[in-house]
C-alpha cells in the first residue's frame, strides 16, 4: 500500500512540475520574455506528457482501488481526453495572445487539483505507514 | 378629451410622466403625427396636428395665461421646428401613434376624419375667437409664426405652474393624457431643458391639438372644456387633420406641425433631421436637443407602423471623416491613419460599462493622402531619433520643452527627458520652441522618420514576389494561369524596389516543379520535386534570382508557362507541400508569397476534405467549424511565415469548394489578403484579375514590419483585430503591409478612474521601405478624456464603430452561429441606445420615438445590413460557404471608407445623363435610397458596393438605350451572365462607360467588376441585386423600417 501511495505522490509532483512549468511559459508570454513561437514550442513539449502522466495516475488510484482518489481525479482526465479528441490540447501561436487568460485559467485549475491530491496522498501515505507499524 | 385644455397644463406637471409613459408609445403617434400629419392616409391624423399646434400656439400667444401659455409654449417651439418638419415630412407615417395608445389614439383615427372635421372647423373660431388673431398668423403664416413661437415657448416654459394643477385633473381624465404626451413629446425634441416643460404641456395640446385649443380659448380650463374634449376626441383629431391638410396644401401650414396626434410620425428633431438633414442642424441645432428622434408609435394590431420610411436617416453621402477632431487638436494626425470610436474617453470604468459600443480605435497607417498632404519625412541623422528615456514614445507635437528648452516631457507619460546638444532650441516667451514651424515631427501629427542602424536586426531586404502557382487541370481550364503569366510579365517593370528586387517561381500539381532562374541561362529550367513526405530545395539558390539579372529567363518563363502546362492532366494540387518548399526558398529573406489555387488542396500535408455541403450542421453548436481552418497545418503555416517575414496573399479560382477558411488563414496571421473569384472564367474575370493582381504587384508595400500603438497612462490597448500576428501582448508583426490594410484595437481602462485630462495616442509602424530604407511612421492623436456618457456620444465616429462592430462580428463567427453573431449585434446596438435613452428620458418625454444622439445616426442601419452582408448573412443555403468566408476574410482588412461603401452601396439613377447633355455626373447628389422602391422600371441604374457594379435594366427602358450601351439585342434574350460591357461606338455606351470609369477611379483598390441584370430576370436579378438592396425585407430578414420599429420594442420592453 506504501508503495502505491509513494508513486501517486512523484507523479503527482511531477504533473505539478509540468503544469507550473506551462504556467511560467505563458507569463513569461505575457510579460514579453519571451516570443510567442518558443513559448507555444516550450509548452506543446510537455502537453502530451503530461496527459500521459495524468492518465497513469487515473490508473494506479483505479487498479489500486482507492475509489475516491480515482473520482478526485476524474474531471481533470476526462477534460484532457476531451481537449484530445478536439484537438485543442495544444496552444495556438497565432492565437495564443487571445487565448492567454483562458489558458492561464484553465491550466491553474489544474494546479489547484493536483495540489489537493498532493495533501490527500501524503495523507494516506503516512496513515498506511503508520498502520504498517501497528 | 375634455379636460384638454385645461388638462394640458395639469397634465403636463403632474401626470404627464406616469401616464404618457404608458401611453407615450402610442401617444407618440400623435406627437410625431402632428409634424408628420399629412402622412397619414387618413388625413385625418393630418388634421389633427396642424390644429393642435396652430391651436396652442396661437393661444398663448393671444391669451398669455399660464395655462395657455404652457401649451404654447410646446407648441410654440414645436410648430417652429415642425414647420420645417412639416413640409418635408408631410407624407409620413403618423398613423401609428395612434395605434400605439390603442384606446385614445385609436379612436381618433378611427373616427371619421370627415365629421372631425366639420367639428373642428367649428370649434376653432370660437375658442379662438380671443385668439383669433394669432392663428390667423399662424394658419396663414405657418412657418414665420412658428418662428417667434418658439422663443414665447420657452419663456412660458418657466410658468409651469399651471401644470400641476391640470395635472390632478388629468389624472382623472386619462383619456386625454396619450395625446397630450404625444404633442409634449414632439415639443420636446430638441431643447432638452426648457423643452421639457414645454414638452409636458405640449403633450396635452398635442393629444388634442385642435380640442384643446378650442376649448381653452374659450373657456379654458376646466369644465366647459371636459365636454368639449370630449366630443372632440373622437372626431377632433381627424378633423383637424383636414383641415390642416387643406392648409398645408395651401399654405405652408407651419402650425400643424407638432400635433398631428395620431399619425406619428413626429418628432421634430427627427423629422427635421431625417428629412432636412444637414440644414436642420443648422437651425435648430442651438435649440434642438443634441439627439435626434425617430417616432415609432404604433398601434397594436395596426399594419401600419409610424414610420416615415422617407425621412430615416441614410448616409447616402458615404463616409464622413470625423475632421471635427481636428479644430480641437490641430496637432492631431489626420483621421484617415488613426479614429477613435468616440474622442471622448470615458474617466472610469463605470462609465465605459455604460457604453456599450466598442471603444477603441481604427488604424490605417498607410492611408493614400492626396497630392499635397505627404507625410514629411524626418532625418536625424547620427543624433539618432528622439525618444522618451521609459516608454520609448517618439517625439511629437504634444510634448512640452521645459528648463529654457534642456529637457521635455513626455506627453505619454509625464517623463522628463533630456534635450541632447544637437536638438536644443531656445524658446521663446509662450514657451514654445522657436523652430517649431521647421521642424515637422513639432509641427504635424503624422511624420515619418529615418532610422538608423539601431532599428535593423539584419540589412534592410529587399523587395521579393514569390509565386506559387497550381497549374493543375482546372487551373489550365479556367484560363487563370495565362492571365496571370501575363500580368505578372506586365508588371515586371512596376516592381517596387528595382534593381533589387527578387522574384522566383513554383508551379505544382501532384509534385512541385521549380525553376531554374540563373541569369546565366537562356532558358528556365524546370526541376520536379515528386517526393512529397520529405521535401528538398533541388537546387541551393538560383530559384529566387534578382529581377533585373534574370529578366530575360523570367520573361522567357513567364512566356512559356501556358503552354508548357497546356495539356496536363493532373488533377491533384499538392499545396501543403508547395507551400513549405516555398518557406524553404524564402525563408532567408522573407518577402511576399503569392498562392494561386484553383481546387481543394488534395496531396500531401495539408490536404482538405470537402465539407460545408452538410446542410444539418447550421443552427448546431458546430456551425462555425466551417469557418475555421480544417487542419492546424494552415495556422502553422502561417505562423512560420511571418516568423521569416512572408506576408501571404491568397489568389483562389474556384468552381467548387476550395476550403477558403482553411487558405484564408494563411493570409489571416501574415498581413496578406484573399482575392477570390468564384466561377472564375477568364473571358469575364480576366479583367479584375488582371488589375488587381496588377495593384498588389506594385502598390507601396512596407516590408518586415511591426507595429506599435501606445497610448497614455491609465489606457491600454488589449485586442486587436485584422490580419497580422501579435508577436507579443501589443506588438503586430506585420510582413507586409499596404494601403489597403487597416487594423483595428479595443481599448480597455487601466484604472478606475482617469486623472488625465487628455489622452494620446500614438501609432508607429518600424518597416523597410521598397527602396530599402529603414523607416518609421509614426502617427499621434490625443482625446478629451469625460465624466459624461452624453459627450461620449456626441463624439462618438459611426465609421469606426462600424468597422470595429464588423470585425468584432465577423471573429464571432468563427466561434458561435451566424446567427448568435447576429444577436451580438443587435444587443449591442439596443444596449447603446437603451443606455442614451436613459440619458434623456428623465429631462424629455420619450414615448413613442426612438431617440439617438447625432453621430450615430447611421448605426442602426449599418448594423442592418452588417446583419446581412455576405459574411453574416442568412445560413446555408443564402450564401455559398467559400464566398461567405472570404467576405469574412476581407472584412477584416478593410478600411473604414470602403467597410462604408460596403455596408451602404451607392445606387444610382444614370440614364438621364445618357439622354441628356454633357453635364458630368455627380455622385453624391444622386445617390438612392438602397431599396426596390427606388428602382423604376423606366431606368438604368448602377449599383457600386466598391467590389463589383450592377447595372439593371428596367424592364420599360428604352430599348434604343438598352442596345446601344450592351451592343447586343435584348429580344433575343440573350445570356446577360456572359455579357462584358464594352464601349461601342455611340454616344451611349461613351457616357455610361465614362460614368464607370469614374465610378472606378474613386476607388482604386479593387477593380469593380461590371455585371449586367435585367428586371424580372431570376434568379440573377434575386441573387446580384434584390439580396443586396439592404433596407428592403428579405427573406427571414427585416427591412429598414421593420428594423427601426424591432429596435424601438426591445427598448420599450426592457
Amino acid at each position: 500500500m506504501v508503495f502505491v501511495w509513494l508513486t501517486a505522490f512523484f507523479l503527482l509532483i511531477a504533473l505539478i512540475v509540468l503544469v507550473i512549468y506551462q504556467l511560467m511559459c505563458l507569463a513569461d508570454l505575457e510579460f514579453d520574455y519571451i516570443n510567442p513561437y518558443d513559448s507555444s514550442l516550450r509548452i506543446n513539449k510537455v502537453v502530451i506528457p503530461e496527459f500521459v502522466l495524468q492518465g497513469v495516475l487515473c490508473l494506479l488510484f483505479l487498479l489500486s482501488g482507492h475509489w475516491l482518489m480515482f473520482l478526485f481525479c476524474v474531471p481533470n482526465l476526462y477534460y484532457n481526453v476531451r481537449l484530445y479528441r478536439q484537438r485543442q490540447h495544444l496552444v495556438d501561436v497565432t492565437e495564443i495572445f487571445n487565448q492567454l487568460n483562458g489558458e492561464k485559467k484553465r491550466r491553474l485549475l489544474k494546479l489547484i487539483n493536483l495540489v489537493v491530491l498532493l495533501f490527500l496522498s501524503l495523507f494516506w501515505m503516512i496513515w498506511s505507514v503508520l498502520e504498517d507499524d501497528e | 378629451m375634455q379636460p384638454m385644455g385645461n388638462d394640458k397644463p395639469t397634465n403636463v406637471p403632474g401626470r404627464p410622466v406616469s401616464p404618457f409613459r404608458a401611453a407615450p408609445q402610442s401617444s407618440t403617434p400623435f406627437i410625431s403625427s402632428g409634424p408628420v400629419v399629412g402622412l397619414e392616409a387618413s388625413g385625418a391624423s393630418r388634421a389633427t396636428t396642424p390644429f393642435l399646434s396652430s391651436g396652442p400656439g396661437t393661444i398663448l400667444g393671444a391669451s398669455g395665461t399660464p395655462q395657455t401659455t404652457v401649451p404654447f409654449l410646446s407648441s410654440g417651439p414645436i410648430t417652429g421646428t415642425q414647420m420645417s418638419n412639416y413640409r418635408s415630412p408631410p407624407p409620413p407615417p403618423v398613423r401609428y401613434n395612434g395605434p400605439s395608445s390603442p384606446p385614445p389614439p385609436t379612436s381618433y383615427p378611427a373616427q371619421d376624419a370627415t365629421t372631425y372635421q366639420q367639428t373642428q372647423a367649428p370649434r376653432f373660431p370660437p375658442p379662438g375667437q380671443p385668439v383669433t388673431p394669432f392663428r390667423g398668423p399662424v394658419g396663414s403664416s405657418g412657418p414665420s409664426p412658428s418662428g417667434s413661437f418658439r422663443p414665447q415657448p420657452q419663456i412660458p416654459s418657466v410658468p409651469m405652474g399651471p401644470p400641476p394643477q391640470t395635472a390632478t385633473q388629468m389624472s382623472s381624465r386619462s383619456n386625454m393624457p396619450p395625446p397630450l404626451s404625444e404633442s409634449s413629446f414632439s415639443a420636446t425634441r430638441p431643447p432638452p431643458q426648457p423643452s421639457l416643460q414645454g414638452y409636458s404641456y405640449g403633450l396635452p395640446r398635442g393629444n388634442m391639438p385642435p380640442a384643446s385649443a378650442e376649448p381653452q380659448l374659450p373657456a379654458p380650463r376646466s369644465v366647459s372644456q371636459p365636454p368639449l374634449q370630449q366630443a372632440f376626441p373622437s372626431s377632433h383629431v381627424p378633423p383637424v387633420h383636414a383641415s390642416y391638410h387643406a392648409h398645408q396644401g395651401g399654405v405652408v401650414p407651419p402650425p400643424p406641425p407638432p400635433i398631428g396626434g395620431p399619425l406619428g410620425y413626429n418628432s421634430r428633431e427627427q423629422i427635421q433631421y431625417p428629412n432636412i438633414g444637414p440644414p436642420i442642424g443648422g437651425n435648430l441645432q442651438g435649440l434642438v436637443e443634441e439627439f435626434q428622434s425617430l417616432s415609432v408609435g404604433s398601434a397594436p394590431g395596426s399594419l401600419d407602423h409610424g414610420v416615415d420610411v422617407k425621412s430615416l436617416p441614410r448616409p447616402l453621402s458615404g463616409d464622413e471623416e470625423p475632421i471635427k477632431i481636428l479644430e480641437t487638436f490641430p496637432l492631431n494626425c489626420h483621421p484617415r491613419f488613426l479614429r477613435l470610436t468616440t474622442y471622448a474617453i470615458p474617466s472610469s470604468q463605470s462609465l465605459l460599462a455604460r457604453w456599450h459600443l466598442p471603444l477603441g480605435a481604427v488604424v490605417h497607417p498607410l492611408a493614400e493622402v492626396p497630392d499635397g498632404e505627404e507625410v514629411p519625412i524626418v532625418n536625424f541623422g547620427p543624433a539618432g531619433i528622439i525618444r522618451c528615456r521609459r516608454c520609448r514614445t517618439y517625439v511629437n507635437p504634444y510634448v512640452t520643452f521645459t528648463d529654457a528648452g534642456r529637457k521635455w516631457r513626455c506627453n505619454i507619460c509625464s517623463l522628463l527627458n533630456d534635450v541632447s546638444g544637437e536638438y536644443y532650441c531656445a524658446l521663446d516667451a509662450s514657451g514654445r520652441r522657436c523652430d517649431v514651424d521647421q521642424r515637422p515631427e513639432l509641427s504635424k501629427g503624422s511624420v515619418e522618420f529615418v532610422a538608423p542602424t539601431e532599428y535593423m536586426v539584419r540589412p534592410p531586404m529587399p523587395p521579393l514576389y514569390f509565386f506559387l502557382i497550381d497549374v493543375s487541370v482546372s487551373a489550365v481550364r479556367s484560363g487563370f494561369l495565362e492571365v496571370v503569366a501575363t500580368t505578372i510579365k506586365s508588371c515586371l517593370d512596376e516592381l517596387p524596389g528595382f534593381p533589387r528586387t527578387q522574384i522566383g517561381f513554383l508551379t505544382f500539381d501532384s509534385t512541385l516543379h521549380f525553376h531554374n532562374l540563373k541569369s546565366s541561362l537562356t532558358q528556365p529550367q524546370m526541376l520536379v520535386v515528386a517526393d512529397l513526405d520529405d521535401i528538398f530545395l533541388p537546387l541551393p539558390d538560383d530559384l529566387l534570382v534578382n529581377l533585373s539579372d534574370s529578366r530575360h529567363v523570367v520573361d522567357a518563363l513567364l512566356d512559356s508557362l501556358p503552354s508548357m502546362f497546356q495539356d496536363n492532366a493532373n488533377i491533384e494540387s499538392a499545396l501543403g507541400p508547395a507551400l513549405k518548399a516555398a518557406l524553404m526558398v524564402m525563408s532567408q529573406l522573407g518577402g511576399k508569397l503569392l498562392v494561386f489555387q484553383s481546387t481543394l488542396p488534395s496531396i500531401g500535408v495539408g490536404r482538405l476534405r470537402l465539407r460545408g455541403d452538410d446542410l444539418r450542421i447550421y443552427g448546431t453548436d458546430k456551425e462555425h467549424t466551417l469557418r475555421i481552418p480544417d487542419d492546424p497545418f494552415y495556422k502553422q503555416m502561417a505562423a512560420e511565415f511571418t516568423k521569416h517575414q512572408i506576408a501571404v496573399d491568397v489568389y483562389a479560382f474556384s468552381e467548387k469548394y476550395t476550403d477558403i477558411a482553411s487558405l484564408g488563414s494563411l493570409a489571416k496571421y501574415t498581413g496578406g489578403q484573399v482575392y477570390h473569384y468564384p466561377s472564375f472564367q477568364a473571358p469575364t474575370h480576366q479583367e479584375k484579375l488582371r488589375y488587381e493582381l496588377a495593384r498588389d504587384l506594385t502598390r507601396e508595400t512596407a516590408w518586415e514590419s511591426v507595429m506599435r500603438v501606445r497610448c497614455g497612462k491609465g489606457v491600454r490597448f488589449t485586442t486587436y483585430h485584422g490580419h497580422f500576428m501579435l508577436r507579443s501582448t501589443d506588438l503586430l508583426a506585420l510582413p507586409a503591409v499596404d494601403c489597403d490594410k487597416a487594423f483595428a484595437m479595443q481599448l480597455s481602462l487601466e484604472d478606475t478612474l482617469m486623472t488625465t485630462q487628455t489622452v494620446y495616442f500614438q501609432v508607429a509602424l518600424l518597416y523597410t521601405s521598397s527602396s530599402g530604407e529603414r523607416r518609421i511612421r509614426v502617427h499621434t492623436a490625443a482625446a478629451h478624456v469625460v465624466a459624461d456618457l452624453g459627450e461620449m456620444y456626441r463624439q462618438a465616429d459611426t465609421g469606426a464603430i462600424i468597422l470595429l462592430l464588423s470585425r468584432l462580428a465577423v471573429e464571432n463567427t468563427l466561434s458561435h452561429k451566424l446567427e448568435d453573431a447576429r444577436q451580438l449585434m443587435q444587443l449591442k446596438l439596443v444596449k447603446s441606445l437603451k443606455e442614451y435613452r436613459n440619458l434623456h428620458v428623465v429631462q424629455h418625454r420619450l414615448g413613442g420615438r426612438l431617440i439617438f444622439p447625432e453621430s450615430l445616426r447611421f448605426l442602426p442601419l449599418y448594423v442592418l445590413s452588417l446583419c446581412k452582408s455576405l459574411a453574416l448573412r442568412g445560413g446555408y443555403a443564402d450564401v455559398p460557404l467559400d464566398e461567405r468566408c472570404a467576405a469574412g476574410y476581407n472584412m477584416m482588412i478593410l478600411p473604414i471608407r470602403r467597410m462604408l461603401k460596403l455596408l451602404y452601396p451607392g445606387l444610382y439613377r444614370i440614364d438621364e445623363n445618357l439622354i441628356k447633355g454633357p453635364e458630368e455626373f455627380n455622385e453624391s447628389s444622386k445617390q438612392l435610397a438602397l431599396s426596390a422602391q427606388s428602382l423604376d422600371p423606366r431606368a438604368l441604374y448602377i449599383y457600386d458596393d466598391g467590389f463589383s457594379f450592377i447595372v439593371w435594366l428596367g424592364r420599360m427602358l428604352s430599348p434604343d438605350i438598352v442596345n446601344n450601351t450592351l451592343g447586343v439585342d435584348l429580344s433575343g434574350f440573350p445570356d446577360l451572365s456572359r455579357l462584358a460591357l464594352l464601349e461601342h461606338d455611340n454616344e451611349y455606351s461613351r457616357k455610361l462607360m465614362r460614368i464607370i470609369r469614374r465610378l472606378r477611379e474613386k476607388d482604386p483598390s479593387c477593380f469593380q467588376l461590371c455585371r449586367v441584370v435585367r428586371q424580372g430576370e431570376q434568379p440573377r436579378e434575386g441573387s446580384l441585386l434584390l439580396s443586396n438592396l439592404f433596407e428592403d425585407q428579405a427573406a427571414g430578414t427585416s427591412g429598414y423600417v421593420d428594423w427601426i420599429l424591432q429596435i424601438y420594442r426591445q427598448l420599450q420592453s426592457s
